[in-house]
């Protein structure tokens, strides 16, 4: 990070004609360059999981048998039921042509059509994972600015972050429960109703995430308030905050958004046990039991669904890249 | 119809005072007073239905929310009688080959489809069908040779050879509208499958609750229900809430009335509390039971078997993992059945360390490797105990870490404990390389879930863990399972139990698993199903105002 550089201490506005069209022209090239490459991830994740399911000890027939008796009808009749008589590799064809159709199938395990579970239980996890994203970031920067560089305030909330970062967020679940709902009865236990029910679980699920990145942007807020242009701004007379929140924030949000972006990654796999303590609906629950019952349509069903949040999630901390660092937008022409 | 709307009845007097034999509860005397019509009841359960399909669904922990709209011919009495349900009478031909059943002509599902013979013969002959049923058209199903219905309201079953479990078979299978089999929503089961229960299934939001609301038309309880005519709650919600805890909190905060499944360090929280009321009942069918491999491994030898079964003091064990919350097991079955259960085989065997160590020694394991456990020619004693991750419930992994303690202990055995997928779980079975599983089947009756223990693998052994194959065992089940002479049957599974047990070690008996539930005090009229002892539907419960 040099001085050398006008545009970024200044804030120069996107507001010249020139500026936009550029802009346009790299965020453009960028959409398809993702799209193409995030075709590319779903083959992928589609066709992993279908080997690694495959590869996988048991066989489906034996698993669906389950403790009863394996007799030769039963075997036949569930092999013709889902198709598992064909040759892997047509198994497999046939599963990306239906899947190019929007059809995914039906759970061995539950019976019911994949398309509209999971798009049932896709909404109540996105909600759950937004919501502890907006309580790690707004925990993440309150924290960071008002402690970064101050020597007591940082070492408290170090402290506090260290401790909810080693925390379970099953235990965290619990013991947020335990206050607030079973004791102050100010928040329901369980379910998916409405704005009071996400408080808690976002809570459980968002505080460690926040407490990790919070190291992090702190870091970096540290650092920015050492660089020379931080004294130049504080010589232009302006208060701490404005020179923290303006200045300093979005020199130390590159690596914050970069490991945000990855860790989100994480909220979707905590999510489970999230869902499982609040007794929520949502995708969590719903992909551990079909990995644990090798309910292949569901499991590849998911994998889809998840590259796509991916591919998404990564598309967007790009273009936030784009709006957060100018140099990145004159670069890319 | 008996329109009966006392609490007290005499019928209902002596179906107390047999039930309060079996279940332990604090019932207190402010229960007595008028049932009250109305009202919503929310209750947190540990098990959410795979399917709601109740043909295709096993999980016995869903059956308390499936019965409130599926229904059976016949129900059971406290002391394992039959009472009439949805049918009003049946007759076993002397042969045992052929069942007839008389159905009440007055019940309808609630779809508006009349329940006739050719309904009831539509759900067996369904059932009867792999591609409808998957693996369950191999169990007891499988006996039937033809089901015709007489006239509108008589059928006839004919076995394939007399069977004696079938009559609880076929008196407890779930009867499903035969419009429904029409339905995509069939085999997951929904609003769209219709039943004839007191509740009717509204909406169902998976992962979070099932709804259902009143039936009005209802008036064909089973003389077992505590009244008659339509149930008195309007509309009951079941909440999935499956941390224990969690349920335990949302019950003490008020956010829902009434729980199932209460951890043994929580029951004492409900039972000594007067805000709340706690009761438990055992289950029917096989113990938690650890069975040991008898063709594979250390546990091949009869010796190393019996010795660990008398190596450990299982007593202690279950009072320090459940504070004295689960009752011991002893047989090859539970012993509310008292028509199967020989109670002589109790304390007649276990905690016995010298007994134990005497056999490792004898049986040549008389090396005592670095780690303290028994080895022979290098080889450590160790029995893999192989349990499939997904069915870990009810602190059993606790349990099985205080067995491996005691087991080193008392005789150098080295328990190891692995919890593995379902594949691999189903790759292990059926290869048979395993030292031990462990095992329950609950709820089950009249004999079929020994014979699915201890029949021959390849003769209807679906879950022969000991994989024994002892020509006493097919011998004496055959005998028990073609007669309908009880007292000829209990000596048989008598034997069978000395012999599986004592003689050859096949298995170690655990502990009954039971099922438990507290309900806030305004909540009446919640309880456990006569005999099978499962949590029983909403249909008798009413909340006091």
């Amino acid at each position: 990070m040099t001085l050398d550089n006008p545009a970024f201490i200044d804030e120069l506005p996107l507001g010249s004609p020139s500026r936009i069209v550029r802009f346009r022209h790299s965020l453009w090239s960028r959409v398809l360059g993702r799209v193409g490459s995030g075709v590319v991830v779903l083959w992928a994740a589609v066709t992993l999981s279908f080997a690694s399911l495959q590869i996988a000890p048991g066989n489906i027939v034996n698993l669906l048998v389950g403790d009863q008796l394996p007799t030769p009808e039963v075997e036949a009749a569930i092999r013709a039921e889902w198709g598992l008589d064909e040759p892997l590799i047509v198994q497999y064809l046939r599963y990306l042509w239906r899947i190019l159709h929007g059809d995914f199938g039906r759970s061995y395990v539950l019976q019911s059509d994949v398309t509209s579970l999971i798009l049932s239980q896709l909404w109540p996890t996105l909600k759950l994972t937004s919501a502890a994203l907006v309580v790690a970031i707004v925990f993440a920067v309150t924290a960071a600015v008002l402690t970064a560089g101050r020597r007591w305030p940082r070492r408290l909330a170090s402290a506090a972050e260290l401790v909810l970062v080693s925390t379970p967020s099953f235990w965290l679940g619990i013991v947020l429960l335990f206050v607030f709902s079973f004791t102050l009865k100010l928040f329901p236990v369980a379910g998916d109703k409405n704005f009071s029910s996400l408080v808690l679980p976002a809570l459980s699920l968002g505080l460690s995430l926040g407490a990790v990145v919070s190291q992090v942007l702190r870091q970096g807020l540290e650092n920015a308030l050492e660089e020379p242009f931080a004294l130049t701004v504080r010589s232009w007379g302006c208060s701490d905050l404005t020179l923290r929140l303006r200045h300093c924030l979005r020199h130390a949000s590159l690596p914050a958004v970069t490991l945000t972006g990855w860790l989100v990654g994480g909220l979707l796999s905590g999510a489970v046990i999230t869902e499982q303590v609040f007794g929520r609906p949502g995708l969590g629950k719903v992909t551990v039991d079909a990995v644990l019952g090798k309910d292949l349509p569901v499991v590849l069903a998911v994998a889809i669904f998840s590259a796509l949040i991916y591919v998404v999630l990564s598309t967007l901390v790009d273009l936030l890249y784009l709006f957060l660092d100018p140099r990145l937008r004159t670069r890319n022409r | 119809m008996p329109m009966n709307r006392h609490r007290l009845s005499p019928a209902a007097a002596v179906l107390a005072v047999s039930l309060s034999l079996l279940v332990t509860s604090d019932i207190r005397a402010d229960t007595a007073g008028s049932p009250v019509e109305g009202g919503s009841l929310t209750w947190g359960v540990e098990t959410e239905p795979a399917t709601l399909n109740p043909h295709l669904n096993g999980q016995a922990k869903t059956k308390l929310l499936l019965r409130n709209v599926f229904e059976s011919l016949l129900a059971r009495t406290a002391d394992g009688g039959y009472v009439p349900w949805l049918a009003t009478g049946y007759k076993i031909s002397d042969d045992g080959q052929t069942y007839v059943f008389n159905l009440r002509g007055d019940v309808k599902f609630s779809d508006g489809t009349k329940l006739d013979a050719g309904a009831v013969v539509t759900n067996l002959v369904k059932l009867k069908d792999p591609a409808y049923s998957g693996s369950i058209s191999a169990g007891p199903i499988s006996h039937l040779a033809e089901a015709k219905a007489l006239d509108d309201l008589t059928i006839e079953l004919t076995l394939k050879q007399p069977y004696a479990p079938f009559l609880e078979f076929a008196s407890s299978l779930e009867i499903v509208s035969p419009a429904a089999f029409a339905s995509t929503q069939m085999k997951s089961g929904g609003p769209g499958v219709a039943g004839t229960g007191p509740f009717i299934l509204d909406r169902y939001t998976k992962g979070q609750e099932i709804h259902f609301v009143k039936n009005p038309d209802y008036r064909w309880a089973p003389s077992t229900a505590a009244h008659q005519g339509p149930a008195y709650l309007d509309e009951v919600t079941y909440r999935f809430l499956p941390e224990s805890s969690v349920r335990t909190g949302a019950l003490t905060s008020g956010q829902v009335d009434l729980i199932e499944g209460i951890s043994g360090n929580d029951a004492s929280l409900f039972r000594d509390n007067s805000e709340f009321s706690y009761q438990s009942a055992l289950n029917t069918g096989t113990p938690y039971s650890l069975f040991l491999n008898s063709t594979f491994g250390p546990t091949a030898d009869v010796r190393v078997r019996k010795a660990l079964i008398a190596s450990v003091d299982l007593k202690a064990v279950l009072k320090s993992v459940y504070r004295g919350e689960r009752k011991r097991a002893w047989g090859i079955t539970s012993p509310i059945d008292t028509k199967l259960y020989d109670a002589s085989i109790e304390s007649s065997y276990g905690n016995d360390p010298k007994l134990a160590n005497q056999l490792l020694d004898d049986a040549g394991w008389t090396v005592r490797d670095t780690g303290g456990y028994r080895s022979k020619d290098g080889e450590r004693l160790t029995i893999e105990i192989v349990q499939a991750q997904a069915t870990v419930r009810d602190q059993r992994d606790v349990l099985l870490l205080a067995l491996q303690a005691q087991a080193k202990q008392q005789a150098g055995i080295d328990l190891r404990i692995a919890y593995v997928d379902a594949g691999t779980y189903a790759d292990r079975r059926s290869s048979g390389k395993f030292g031990s599983i462990p095992n329950s089947r609950t709820p089950a009756g009249d004999g079929y879930d020994i014979e699915y223990h201890y029949l021959p693998i390849d003769q209807g052994g679906s879950v022969n863990y000991s994989r024994a194959a002892a020509p006493e065992l097919l011998n004496w089940l055959q005998a028990a399972s073609s007669t309908l002479d009880q007292k000829t049957r209990f000596d048989l599974y008598a034997r069978l139990q000395r012999f599986a047990i004592i003689d050859q070690g096949y298995a170690l008996p655990l502990y009954v698993p039971d099922d438990q539930i507290a309900a806030a005090v305004a909540v009446q009229g919640e309880g456990f199903r006569p005999f099978h002892q499962l949590p029983e539907n909403a249909y008798d419960i009413w909340l006091k105002r």
